[in-house]
């Protein structure tokens, strides 16, 4: 007997669920051209106009639904609500079985603030149709369209009561509730509505997570009391990943997928697509816990897929074991299609070079035959990356020799620079191109060939360890070596002010004693660069330097000296950014 | 004697351009001496919202300026000066040097046109009505006056009650609900610490003014505010302290607040005795019963905390005044844009039918039944509501990370409260309106 529903938007509650359904029923018996001059007239705004067209329609037929709808539509903003009871009452009289009809005047009676009388004419349908819930919702949507929830609840409480059924009416009533703010009241008719409407359960999520946050482990708490039933459960596991709490939401999600079915494989991975929208690292592990339990409920050709989605969810949250495991499976089942054993491959031996087991990541790629080219050459840049990382620079010149790619080239770059050879990297940089790699990658190749410009050395050793220590991650020993390497003739032939900038830049987020040195590094490059790039940017770090140690005011003078004194420098808007900081004019972030 | 004074204000609200370590290598800056400056607030200038700070320190300082409304977005006219361009460059405000043929073809221009200058005279003083123990970035007006670098104080209960508005050309109202039921967030944040200390804080005020209830204290509050216009103060009011200020006005003899709040329940007839001659801004509201809902009446057109009724954000519409005849309106929808895009407040907007016939409408969202930006006269002063939380927060939270207006520098939002902090400073007499 409940209308069709499906998920609908906020601001379309109950009244436009009833309102459409009689709009179609109207449809069927439209008396034609009459009746369509006033929905013309409706739809311009001539509201007075189309309300005598649709009087006149009703004069020559009383029970046209049409133009009773139309005069319900147009006569309360007229004023002259009063004008359509009369006309409801003819027509319910001249067809009393008629509910859509009934439905109208019992939306006057209401509208018109006359209770009683709405009251007569429902318990007179109710009478006549005594198993028909269709009175009780059309009488509480009249009440909700007055914002009378508390009478149109008690009523749909009432109908509940006589019909002798406790689950009619859930939906409704969960929507009453929520609307008054009684959100527990709400988690508790959604839940049960559910089991007869399981298809409405993203519907119930979506009303449910509008709950303030204040409700909402009021919410969770009744949704999770005792053993629930699975789409309760799964009601409250959306919820509160929606709020923010996946390691909850999948611990009460997960034993509604324990019985292998169909269903809980498309739930699983419901759940899964859902904490993809969030970042966070507790999400990306449920969705890969998620995405395993998927793995392991789905059956035939998207099972080797999904395996090897969830092993690459694993390592990407650092679950290595799990993902070995479930990698291997792959690998074992012969019947799992070519992509899905390609992508298991691919991720195995991306979780070695990540796990820093370089040489069996090196033997598994030249053995494996099963990986495309394109994540050889991947992995080939990847395991460079990795041998680079420790200090094996010519292991990884090896790795990356017989590629030709930009991003293969501007690796060599990197890996000349390491070897202290400035031309041949800038050449190679040069040759990748702006393009190659991530942005990170393109972002540090610009600055790094900004500097190679100013140092006009060929090759300059003591540079390229300096980097390479840095790029191992050995922050103090890079603002060291750097310094040092700023001593060097060569630098001070060219390029000292930049080196000692990058030091200073690396020792400034470090302890206290390579702040000094930081500082004093900062003083001599805005002292001895003259109008060059380096002394604005120089003077910028110094200033957020003194921010972070606490020296506002001093942080202040060289802001503003900064932007006096090199107003067509590039750091000059981010300078004024931290000057407002350090005013306290914007929130420290 | 004015412009040294300007010097050392300038000096002190920025710091010395730079300490003796630094003093020998500050370039000098080139004072071209141009006869004046222009400030142009058209798509050009690089920072909005700190033109007006640069402005009213000038304003300040003693030395007049001028407002040049309609021209070039509604530009500045400063004298032009080493300390004035020094203050700008740090601002990142964009200035142009102009001579005195290139002010004159300005204000020919201007006297052609539907333009007017108007000279600013007198920095107003300003300041915000905030509770004690508010969030220091929760307030757009706060943030606003922070960001351009104006002074203010706070003031509150006591303050307000203790006759200390005289003091102040200018005073902003934001998100405090004057009805006196903690903005109705007492039931549904039942157990949140900041509402725990918000109760405990307007309680203890209420007992020590000699309120018997928060919902008295408050009323006595608004009538002060309404006082002060009334005496010829200038008030400016967001979000929900809007809605509630006229509604805590219009019950001065009706209980209007839910239990939670005074003990007693709203008056059931609380609607039909509200006196709307009372009020400010708005007639004929009927106010939300449920003391769960966080809505206060009717007045506000979107209802975002009212799930059934809330309405979608759209874009709100500045009108167009003549600048010559209606200064007023004018001064303050002077902004480089027309269409700004709406955000929700606790009260985001007001229902056109709710509106006093006197009320000068001065933004609106075109084909809807609200308006967002309404501005009338009560007695000796002027009262301006613009409803909404945050103009670059749309969709504002409780416990979301503050605005971080360096990043928003050109928010045509912004500028509307702007307006009317400098809008005290216009030359009374030359005000039509």
């Amino acid at each position: 007997m409940r209308p069709a529903r499906s998920h609908r938007s906020r601001g379309q509650g109950l009244s436009r669920v009833g309102g459409l359904a009689l709009l179609v029923l109207a449809a069927r018996s439209l008396p034609a051209q009459a009746i369509g001059q006033g929905f013309e007239l409706e739809r311009g705004g001539q509201f007075a106009q189309a309300a005598a067209i649709y009087f006149a329609t009703l004069r020559a037929e009383p029970t046209n639904l049409s133009a009773l709808l139309g005069l319900e539509r147009v006569l309360p903003g007229l004023g002259r609500l009063p004008e359509l009871l009369p006309v409801a009452q003819r027509a319910t009289s001249a067809s009393p079985a008629n509910g859509a009809l009934r439905s109208v005047l019992l939306r006057t009676y209401v509208g018109l603030n006359e209770p009683d009388s709405a009251r007569a004419v429902a318990q007179r349908w109710i009478a006549a149709a005594p198993r028909d819930e269709a009175p009780y919702r059309e009488w509480a949507i009249a009440l909700e369209d007055q914002r009378r929830h508390e009478a149109a609840r008690a009523v749909l409480v009432d109908g509940r009561r006589a019909l002798g059924r406790p689950e009619a009416f859930g939906i409704e009533l969960a929507e009453l509730a929520a609307r008054s703010g009684e959100w527990e009241g709400a988690a508790r008719e959604w839940a049960a509505a559910l089991s007869g409407a399981p298809a409405q359960l993203p519907y119930a999520a979506s009303e449910l997570g509008e709950a303030p946050a204040p409700h909402r482990d009021r919410i969770a708490r009744v949704l999770t009391a005792g053993d629930p039933p699975p789409l309760t459960r799964r009601l409250a596991g959306e919820l509160l990943l929606n709020w923010g709490q996946p390691e909850r939401a999948w611990a009460v999600y997960a034993p509604s997928l324990a019985a292998p079915s169909a269903d809980a494989a498309v739930a699983a991975r419901h759940f899964a697509d859902l904490a993809a929208a969030r970042t966070t690292p507790a999400a990306r592990r449920v969705r890969a816990l998620a995405l395993a339990r998927y793995a392991e409920l789905a059956t035939g050709p998207v099972a080797g897929r999904a395996r090897a989605e969830a092993a690459r969810a694993l390592l990407e949250i650092g679950d290595r074991v799990a993902a070995r495991g479930v990698l291997e499976a792959v690998a074992r089942d012969s019947t799992a299609p070519a992509d899905a054993q390609a992508l298991a491959q691919t991720t195995l031996v991306a979780a070695l070079i990540d796990g820093g087991q370089l040489g069996e990541a090196a033997q598994r790629l030249a053995r494996e035959t099963r990986l495309t080219e394109e994540d050889r050459a991947t992995l080939r840049l990847r395991l460079a990356r990795g041998w680079i990382a420790q200090g094996e620079v010519d292991r990884a010149d090896a790795t990356v020799a017989p590629d030709s790619s930009v991003e293969a080239l501007a690796l060599k770059g990197w890996i000349a620079l390491y070897r202290g050879g400035l031309k041949e990297a800038e050449q190679l940089f040069r040759a990748a191109g702006p393009y190659a790699g991530d942005r990170r990658d393109a972002t540090d190749r610009t600055e790094t060939l900004a500097l190679l410009e100013r140092v006009a050395a060929d090759s300059f050793a003591e540079l390229g360890g300096a980097l390479l220590a840095l790029a191992r991650g050995d922050s103090a020993r890079a603002a060291a070596a750097l310094r040092h390497a700023a001593d060097h003739p060569l630098a001070r032939a060219s390029g000292r002010p930049d080196i000692l900038l990058l030091a200073g830049r690396v020792g400034a987020r470090l302890g206290p004693v390579e702040q000094q040195a930081a500082l004093a590094v900062f003083a001599e490059v805005v002292r001895t660069d003259g109008s060059g790039a380096a002394a604005p940017a120089a003077e910028l770090e110094w200033a957020c330097l003194l921010e972070r140690r606490l020296q506002p005011a001093d942080a202040i003078q060289h802001l503003e000296h900064l932007i006096l004194s090199y107003p067509g420098s590039a750091v000059v808007p981010e300078a004024r950014r931290e000057l407002d900081r350090a005013k306290g004019a914007i929130p420290k972030s | 004697m004015k412009r040294r004074a300007f010097v050392t204000a300038i000096g002190r609200y920025g710091g010395l351009a730079a300490g003796a370590r630094l003093a020998g290598i500050l370039p000098a800056i080139d004072d071209g001496g141009a006869a004046s400056l222009l400030l142009p607030m058209d798509e050009s200038q690089g920072d909005h919202l700190k033109a007006y700070g640069v402005t009213y320190r000038v304003v300040q300082a003693g030395i007049r300026a001028e407002w040049l409304l309609n021209y070039r977005g509604g530009s500045f006219l400063l004298p032009d000066g080493p300390a004035i361009r020094r203050d700008a460059s740090l601002a990142g405000v964009r200035f142009e040097p102009v001579d005195d043929a290139q002010v004159s073809a300005a204000r020919g221009e201007i006297e052609a046109s539907n333009m007017d200058a108007v000279p600013l005279e007198r920095a107003p003083k300003v300041a915000v009505y905030v509770p004690p123990n508010a969030p220091p970035w929760d307030d757009a007006v706060t943030m606003a006056l922070q960001y351009a670098g104006i002074p203010f104080d706070t003031v509150w209960d006591f303050e307000v009650l203790g006759g200390k508005l005289a003091r102040y050309d200018w005073l902003h109202l934001h998100h405090e609900d004057f009805t006196g039921q903690y903005s109705k967030f007492y039931l549904i944040y039942a157990g949140a610490p900041w509402l725990a200390e918000m109760v405990r804080f307007n309680a203890d005020a209420a007992k020590r003014l000699g309120f018997e209830t928060v919902p008295a204290l408050k009323k006595a509050v608004a009538r002060t505010i309404r006082d002060y216009v009334a005496n010829g103060g200038f008030l400016f009011a967001m979000c929900t302290a809007t809605e509630t200020l006229d509604l805590a006005l219009a019950a001065e003899q009706v209980d209007i607040a839910a239990a939670f709040a005074d003990g007693t329940p709203m008056d059931p007839e609380a609607d039909r005795k509200l006196d709307w001659s009372r009020a400010l801004a708005f007639r004929g509201a009927h106010l939300e019963p449920n003391p769960q809902i966080a809505s206060f009446s009717d007045i506000d057109g979107h209802q975002v905390n009212a799930l059934a009724r809330r309405q979608p954000l759209g874009a709100f519409k500045l009108f167009n005044f003549s600048a010559k005849i209606d200064p007023v309106p004018t001064i303050l929808v002077q902004n480089h844009r027309q269409v700004i895009t709406d955000f929700y407040g606790l009260t985001t907007s007001f229902l056109r039918e709710r509106l006093k016939p006197a009320d000068i409408v001065l933004g609106d969202e075109e084909g809807a039944p609200w308006v967002k930006y309404i501005n009338g006269d009560h007695g000796k002063g002027t009262w301006t509501f613009y409803g909404g939380h945050d103009p670059e927060d749309q969709q504002h939270q409780i416990g979301d990370p503050p605005t971080d207006l360096s990043l928003h520098p050109h928010s045509p939002g912004y500028r509307l409260i702007l307006n009317n902090v400098l809008f005290p400073a216009a030359k009374k007499r030359e005000l039509k309106t």
